[in-house]
């Protein structure tokens, strides 16, 4: 479809690098954007800048805040012997809704998904394992990371791994190469980690992510519990209800 | 299960339809790609979400529509009446509504609206390769249990991810280590286990359902089986963990070969059917009509297994299947169709005297349509029963200027 301006054809291009947007929901949002007072578009503009410019991640458990630490991981009151494993920010915020958990974070920043380019590597799963266990060396992990099997998949016939819709570790701030976040909220003891619970989607992604996390942490001793059966198959946590997350919660059960 | 009503808007031909169904037969008659065929497509739309010919749902909408609909009315499925609608957006995709409500996923419909097609693409079930025959399996299981869908679905994209994992190291010296290949490889067999488990066990059961619908229509004592090869040969009571551990053994062999290939070699993807009648192979020795009773038997297998297993009975839909039939076993497929062993039914068919025939169209419970085109867009004119006639109003309605035309043929 041609458009008569190019500054309205620039936007809904852009529009459409979102996820979940097509062209036509992006025609819809330009026309909305037309008809907006000046102002009112000036705002959606700053606010979009300063999620980039302002918004760090906590280096514990890299929940996107105005802080670091973040509030949770700096609160006196958390429960610090419990790790809550979720996939993305909003999944924490979600979580956060039902008011029934009082432990602590940990963003991974997606889920392993070899045809979308990510590898366990991409993950903060290493972060997670040092969390569990301070003497965990990078050696245990996995030695090859996806971009390694990237550059393999580069250098032979086939072309480089087809990128989806929805990148799941493309969310903004690199994980941190060294441990130096590690230690969390300060030199004092840090209690002991002693659950585990991982809140990944349902979904094959979710479980193999699940999976792979639970084989890592196993030789630490300490139980990894999985929520989210309780959910419908398929359903995603962010839009779960607060009521049906309770119970999942309450629910967990091993890998 | 009663199909009512049957609505069709911008879908292929037609323009804007409007069906009323009878309870048993119904039979809708013209010349050839007027649109009849059209009408059975819309009837697998509402019950399964898609067509049972290979297409692009794109294609489905009619020229310069902008998105096609279809709408059913069923009595006796979950309460007394049931309206089930698909809408098709080419940009949007496709949404079902149950009674108004949304579904939120379209495969929460399969199972719910059971209906088994016998369609002239059947000589393929016996005669080509075995994705037809998986396809087959598939369409039985899912429509029997939704959780198999839900397993196939998701082994599949397991199964990709995996792929993929192959894929970049193909080139390698070594296969992909384990911290990238395991935790897919451990996904794949549990959740290909939990599918091959179902499909042996279902077969087990099916072969009996396979033995009576051949012995219906067809009165030769030849005994027709299933040979079911998989991973392994399995027993009736082989369990789920004793297949994880086939499965298991049978990756750890192929591994260097899955490494040289870049692709899984191992699983329920990789599924045979073997059909026998006693002991020949269907496929490689059969006769032509072998082939087409071995596949009607298996259609009309399915049928009798849903009807038990869902307690309910699938619509029958039976696209141009008597084209290449003989006489007898027209005959036979016909009483069939008018017995209680099937309850509804749709036939296509360019003309309508040899069903006249044998179906008495006069009563209530079976109905005859003329389809033709008008105006370029198909049109479904009923014919009304003679019984209609004498008690409603004279026959100078809509029957006289509707005769059956064996005249139209020729149109094509
Ligand atoms: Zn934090």
């Amino acid at each position: 479809m041609q458009f008569t301006s190019e500054s309205v054809e620039a936007l809904v291009e852009q529009f459409t690098k979102l996820p979940t947007i097509g062209r036509k929901t992006a025609q819809r949002l330009v026309n909305f954007v037309l008809k907006m007072p000046r102002e009112e578009v000036e705002e959606i503009a700053r606010a979009l800048i300063a999620v980039k410019d302002q918004v760090q991640r906590c280096s514990t458990c890299f929940v996107v805040a105005d802080r670091d630490p973040c509030p949770i991981c700096s609160s006196e009151k958390r429960d610090r012997s419990t790790i809550c494993v979720v996939e993305e920010s909003s999944d924490l915020l979600a979580i956060e809704r039902t008011g029934e958990y009082r432990g602590l974070y940990h963003v991974l920043g997606g889920v392993i998904s070899p045809l979308d380019g990510v590898g366990p590597d991409d993950l903060r799963i290493r972060e997670l394992a040092r969390r569990v266990d301070p003497s965990f060396a990078d050696s245990e992990a996995a030695n090859v990371s996806a971009a390694d099997a990237r550059e393999a998949a580069e250098s032979g016939e086939a072309g480089p791994p087809e990128v989806g819709d929805e990148p799941h570790a493309g969310d903004g701030a690199p994980a941190p190469d060294d441990a130096d976040g590690a230690d969390g909220a300060g030199e004092d003891e840090e209690a002991e980690v002693e659950e585990v619970i991982l809140a990944v989607n349902p979904n094959v992604e979710g479980d193999t992510t699940a999976y792979y996390i639970s084989q890592l942490l196993e030789p630490m001793g300490v139980p990894v519990t999985r929520i989210a059966r309780g959910l419908p198959i398929g359903g995603d946590l962010e839009y779960a209800d607060e009521a049906t997350l309770s119970r999942a919660l309450e629910g967990r059960g091993a890998v | 299960m009663i199909l009512r009503t049957l609505r069709l808007r911008s879908f292929r031909a037609h323009d804007e339809t409007t069906v009323e169904l009878r309870p048993k037969v119904n039979l809708l008659h013209g010349a050839n790609g007027v649109g009849k065929t059209n009408v059975l497509e819309a009837i697998h739309y509402v019950c399964l979400t898609k067509s049972f010919t290979a297409t692009n749902d794109r294609y489905v909408v009619r020229q310069d529509a902008p998105y096609f609909e279809v709408e059913g009315l069923f009595e006796g499925v979950r309460s007394t009446e049931t309206r089930v609608r698909l809408v098709y957006v080419p940009s949007e995709g496709k949404k079902v509504f149950v009674n108004g409500a949304p579904l939120d996923r379209l495969t929460e419909i399969v199972g719910m609206l059971p209906v088994v097609v016998f369609s002239p693409e059947d000589h393929a079930l016996t005669a080509e390769g075995p994705s037809e025959r998986r396809r087959f399996l598939n369409n039985i299981l899912s429509q029997a249990r939704p959780v198999y869908m839900d397993d196939l679905m998701k082994y599949r994209r397991a199964r990709k991810q995996r792929n993929e994992v192959l894929r970049q190291y193909k080139k390698r010296p070594s296969p992909p280590p384990d911290a990238l290949i395991e935790p897919w490889t451990e996904k794949i067999i549990m959740i290909g286990s939990r599918v091959i488990h179902r499909r042996n066990q279902f077969l087990h059961t099916f072969r009996e359902y396979l033995v009576d619908a051949y012995e219906r229509i067809d009165a030769v004592a030849e005994e027709p089986t299933i040979e079911y090869d998989t991973i392994d040969a399995f027993e009736e009571s082989t369990t789920e963990s004793e297949i994880q551990k086939a499965f298991r053994s049978e990756v750890e062999r192929k591994r260097e070969h899955e490494h040289q290939r870049g692709t899984t070699l191992v699983g329920p993807q990789r599924d045979e059917l073997v059909f026998r009648l006693d002991d020949l192979e269907v496929r490689r020795y059969g006769s032509q009509g072998q082939h087409r009773t071995f596949a009607m038997a298996l259609k009309l297998a399915q049928y009798l297994y849903l009807t038990d297993r869902l307690d309910t009975q699938p619509i029958l839909l039976l696209d141009d299947a008597f084209g290449k039939l003989d006489a007898r076993r027209t005959d036979v497929f016909l009483e069939l169709l008018m017995s209680d062993v099937i309850g509804q039914s749709l036939i296509t068919a360019t003309r309508r005297s040899p069903f006249a025939k044998t179906i008495d169209f006069d009563r209530p419970t079976h109905g005859s349509m003329h389809v033709t085109r008008v105006d370029g867009a198909a049109r479904v004119t009923p014919e009304q029963n003679r019984g209609d006639d004498a008690s409603t109003e004279d026959a100078s309605g809509t029957a006289t200027t509707v005769p059956e035309s064996p005249v139209q043929e020729q149109q094509t």
